[in-house]
C-alpha cells in the first residue's frame, strides 16, 4: 500500500501527466465554449418548423421505399428502375439506424441527446491516447532515468514494484476518466438544458450512453496497459510510440493493402482497429465482394460484434502485459 | 565478527548477438564483516559494479552464492532491504522532481518516516538546495542526493559505488568524514572507488578485483605489507662511494638519481652504521612503503608504463579461484614483485 501511495504521488507529479490533463481541460473547455457560443434555445416556431421538416423527411423516405418496391414488382413505370437500388431494403425506413428527427432541422441548436454519443466518442479517443502515452512514459521514463533501480534498492520485489506501478497507473487513469467523463457529459447536458435542447433522454438513451461509456472505459484501460507493457518490454517510452506507429503504418495500412490485393477474405478481421470500432459501437458492419464472386444470393455484408471483439482486445493486452512482467522479472537492470 | 556481505564464487556473463558472450565476473569472492569500512577496487570494466548489482538483485548471476546481512540474495533480499542503503554507479533521478520530493517518495515507498528527509539532506549538504529540481543539479550534487537516498533508511550496511564521483575536493573530504562518522556509529560500509588515496584513508579492509576475479583481499596494511620490499631511500654526499660500501656489506642497492635505494632491510641500522664507520654521514633515510595506488596498479597490471594507450580490458587476468567453498581473509597477492614506490 505504501508503494501504491508513493507511485500515486509520483504519477500525479509527472510533468507529462499534468500537461496531458491541461490539454484535456483545454480541449474540453474549447469544445464547450464553442458549443455554447453556437447554440441557442429554439423558439416555438423553429421547433414547429423542424418537426414539420422531420415528418416530411420521414414521409419522403417512405415514398422512396414504396416506389422502389413498386418498380421492382412492375407496378410502376420501368423507366425509373435506374433511380433505385436492386435491393429496396436499403431504403426501408424500418431498417435505418435512425429516422430524421426535429433536431436534424434545428440549426445552431445543440441537442444533447443527438450529440452526447459523438462527444463521448471524442472524449474516449482522447482518454485512450492519454492512457497509452501516460502508461508508456510513466514506466519508460522510470526505467530510463534509473527510478526503477532506485525503487528496487528499497523494495527488491520486481513483480510487486511493476505491479504497483501498473495498478496505480490503471487506477489513476480510471479515476481521471470517470471524473472527466462525468464533468464532460454534465457540462454538455447543462448546455443542452440552458442553451439548446436536451432532446429525448429516455431509458434507451441512457442505457446506450452508459454502455458506450463502460466500453470506452475498458478500452482506455486496455490502451493504458498496452502502452505500459510495450514501454516496459522496450525499456523506453519511445518503444511504445514506435511500436504503435509501426503497427499503424505497417499493419493497419500496408498489410491491409496487401491483403486486399491478394483478395484475402475479410482483411478487416486481421486488424485491431476493426475490433476497437466494434467494441465501442457494439457492432460494426463490413462489406466485401470477395466472398460473393459467382454468387447472386450474397450481399457480402458481415459484421463484428462487441462480444466477438472483447476476447481479441483482452488477449492482445494480456499477452503484452504478461510478457512485460515475465521479461522484467528476469531482466538485468544495468 | 559476523559476516555482513558474503559472495562466494560469483559468476556473471553477458551475451549479445554482436559480441557474443563476455564474462564480467568470474568466480569472485568477497567477505565484508560487521563494522568494516571495506574498499572494493578494480580497474574500469573489472566487474565491480556488476558484482554490486548482482549482490543487490539488479542483475541475475550465472552461479555463486551471495548473502547480505545473513539473507540469501536475491531470494531473501527483501527481508533485509530496509537495513541496506546503496547507490550503484552514477545513480540518476527524475529531473523534474526536487531532491526533497525524490527522497520523500522513496521514504513513503520504504516505510521510513519522512522526517528523515530533512535530516539526510542536511547530512549531505543539500539542506538549502533540497527544494530545487534535480535537473539543475551538478554531478556532485546528484551524487550527494544519491548518498542521501542511501542514508535515508538509517542502514546497517551502506554500499557506495563511486560515491566521490563528481565531487569537488571539499565534497570528497566531506564524504570521507561522513563515511568515517557512519563507521564510528557502527555502520558497515562497502565502498567502491577509483580514488585510491581516499580508500587508503578511509578503509580498513580492501578487496581488489581484476577482470572479474579477486586478486587481493584483507586488511589494507596487510595487502600493502605483501608488497613491502623493505626499501630505504638513502641520501649521502657521495652516493657512488656509499653504494660500494653498502654492496660490500651485503646490502642490495641501486642508484636513484643522486640518492640510493637499499632493498631488503627490515631495520635500516646497517645503513647508517656502515656508512658512518667510513665517515659518510647519512643526510636522509626514508622508508619506501608501497601505497594502495602502486599496489593496485601492480596487482591489476594497469600501470601506465607503456608507450601505447592502455585499453579497458588490458589488466591482469588472475588464475581462477582455488577453492569453490571458502573465502580466505588472507592476503592473496602472489609473489612480491618490485614495487615502484
Amino acid at each position: 500500500m505504501r508503494l501504491v501511495r508513493a507511485e500515486a504521488e509520483r504519477l500525479a507529479a509527472r510533468r507529462f501527466v499534468q500537461l496531458m490533463v491541461v490539454l484535456l481541460v483545454l480541449a474540453f473547455g474549447i469544445t464547450a465554449a464553442t458549443t455554447l457560443a453556437d447554440s441557442h434555445q429554439p423558439t416555438a416556431s423553429e421547433l414547429a418548423s423542424a418537426e414539420r421538416q422531420a415528418v416530411e423527411a420521414q414521409q419522403s423516405m417512405e415514398d422512396s421505399y414504396r416506389n422502389c418496391v413498386a418498380v421492382h414488382q412492375g407496378s410502376a413505370p420501368q423507366g425509373q428502375a435506374d433511380e433505385y437500388p436492386e435491393d429496396c431494403s436499403f431504403l426501408d425506413p424500418a431498417q435505418q439506424e435512425r429516422l430524421p428527427v426535429a433536431g436534424d432541422f434545428l440549426y445552431n441548436v445543440f441537442t444533447f441527446a443527438d450529440e452526447a454519443r459523438p462527444l463521448l466518442f471524442f472524449l474516449i479517443a482522447f482518454l485512450l491516447l492519454f492512457g497509452f502515452l501516460v502508461g508508456a512514459s510513466y514506466v519508460g521514463a522510470d526505467l530510463n532515468s534509473g527510478g526503477v533501480v532506485n525503487l528496487l534498492l528499497w523494495r527488491p520485489r520486481r513483480l510487486a514494484v511493476l505491479g504497483a506501478k501498473l495498478g496505480t497507473l490503471l487506477g489513476g487513469v480510471l479515476l481521471l476518466s470517470v471524473l472527466a467523463s462525468a464533468a464532460y457529459l454534465a457540462t454538455f447536458w447543462l448546455i443542452g438544458q440552458w442553451a439548446g435542447r436536451p432532446g429525448r433522454l429516455d431509458d434507451a438513451f441512457w442505457r446506450s450512453l452508459g454502455g458506450l461509456f463502460g466500453r470506452g472505459l475498458l478500452l482506455v484501460l486496455l490502451g493504458t496497459a498496452v502502452g505500459f507493457a510495450i514501454a516496459t518490454l522496450g525499456r523506453h517510452t519511445a518503444a511504445a510510440l514506435g511500436a504503435a506507429a509501426g503497427y499503424v503504418v505497417v499493419w493497419e495500412g500496408g498489410a491491409r493493402v496487401v491483403m486486399e490485393i491478394l483478395d484475402v477474405r475479410s482483411p478487416e478481421r486481421w486488424v485491431l482497429s476493426s475490433y476497437v470500432g466494434a467494441w465501442l459501437n457494439g457492432r460494426i458492419q463490413f462489406s466485401t465482394d470477395v466472398v460473393c464472386y459467382g454468387r447472386s444470393d450474397c450481399s457480402g455484408v458481415w459484421s463484428l460484434t462487441a462480444a466477438e471483439s472483447l476476447p481479441v482486445l483482452l488477449t492482445v493486452a494480456a499477452v503484452l502485459v504478461v510478457a512485460a512482467f515475465a521479461v522484467f522479472r528476469r531482466r538485468d537492470l544495468i | 565478527m559476523s559476516a555482513v556481505v558474503e559472495i562466494d564464487g560469483l559468476r556473471k556473463s553477458f551475451h549479445s548477438l554482436r559480441h557474443g558472450r563476455r564474462v564480467a565476473v568470474d568466480g569472485f569472492d568477497l567477505l565484508v564483516e560487521a563494522g568494516q569500512v571495506h574498499g572494493f577496487l578494480g580497474p574500469n570494466g573489472s566487474g565491480k559494479t556488476t558484482t554490486l548489482r548482482a549482490l543487490l538483485g539488479l542483475v541475475r548471476s550465472d552461479s555463486g552464492r551471495m548473502r547480505v546481512l545473513g539473507a540469501e540474495s536475491p531470494q531473501r533480499l527483501a527481508e533485509v532491504a530496509g537495513r541496506v542503503g546503496a547507490i550503484v554507479e552514477s545513480p540518476q533521478f527524475f529531473g523534474n522532481f526536487t531532491a526533497h520530493r525524490t527522497l520523500r517518495l522513496l521514504a513513503v515507498a520504504g516505510g521510513v518516516p519522512t522526517t528523515r528527509v530533512d535530516e539526510v539532506l542536511e547530512q549531505v549538504g543539500l539542506r538549502d538546495r533540497g527544494h530545487e529540481r534535480v535537473r539543475g543539479y551538478s554531478l556532485g550534487m546528484k551524487q550527494r542526493l544519491a548518498v542521501a537516498s542511501a542514508l535515508l533508511k538509517n542502514p546497517e550496511l551502506l554500499i557506495l559505488d563511486e560515491p566521490a564521483n563528481g565531487l569537488d575536493p571539499a565534497g570528497i573530504r566531506e564524504m570521507r568524514d561522513l563515511v568515517r562518522s557512519l563507521a564510528a556509529a557502527g555502520v558497515t560500509v562497502l565502498l567502491s572507488s577509483h580514488i585510491l588515496g581516499e580508500i587508503q584513508l578511509i578503509c580498513d579492509h580492501v578487496t581488489i578485483i581484476s577482470r572479474g576475479r579477486r586478486v587481493a583481499a584483507g586488511r589494507v596494511e596487510e595487502v600493502l605489507a605483501g608488497f613491502d620490499q623493505h626499501q630505504w631511500r638513502v641520501g649521502v654526499a657521495d652516493p657512488g662511494h656509499a653504494a660500494q660500501l653498502l654492496a660490500a656489506a651485503g646490502v642490495p642497492v641501486t642508484a636513484d638519481g643522486d640518492h640510493l635505494v637499499a632493498t631488503g632491510l627490515a631495520d635500516p641500522e646497517v645503513i647508517s652504521r656502515t656508512l658512518g664507520e667510513q665517515g659518510l654521514w647519512v643526510r636522509e633515510l626514508t622508508p619506501l612503503r608501497p601505497d594502495l595506488e602502486s599496489v593496485f596498479l601492480e596487482l591489476t597490471g594497469t600501470a601506465p608504463d607503456r608507450a601505447e594507450p592502455r585499453q579497458v580490458d588490458d589488466s591482469v587476468l588472475p588464475a581462477p579461484r582455488r577453492s569453490e567453498s571458502t573465502i580466505d581473509l588472507d592476503v592473496t597477492v602472489g609473489d612480491n614483485r618490485e614495487v615502484q614506490a
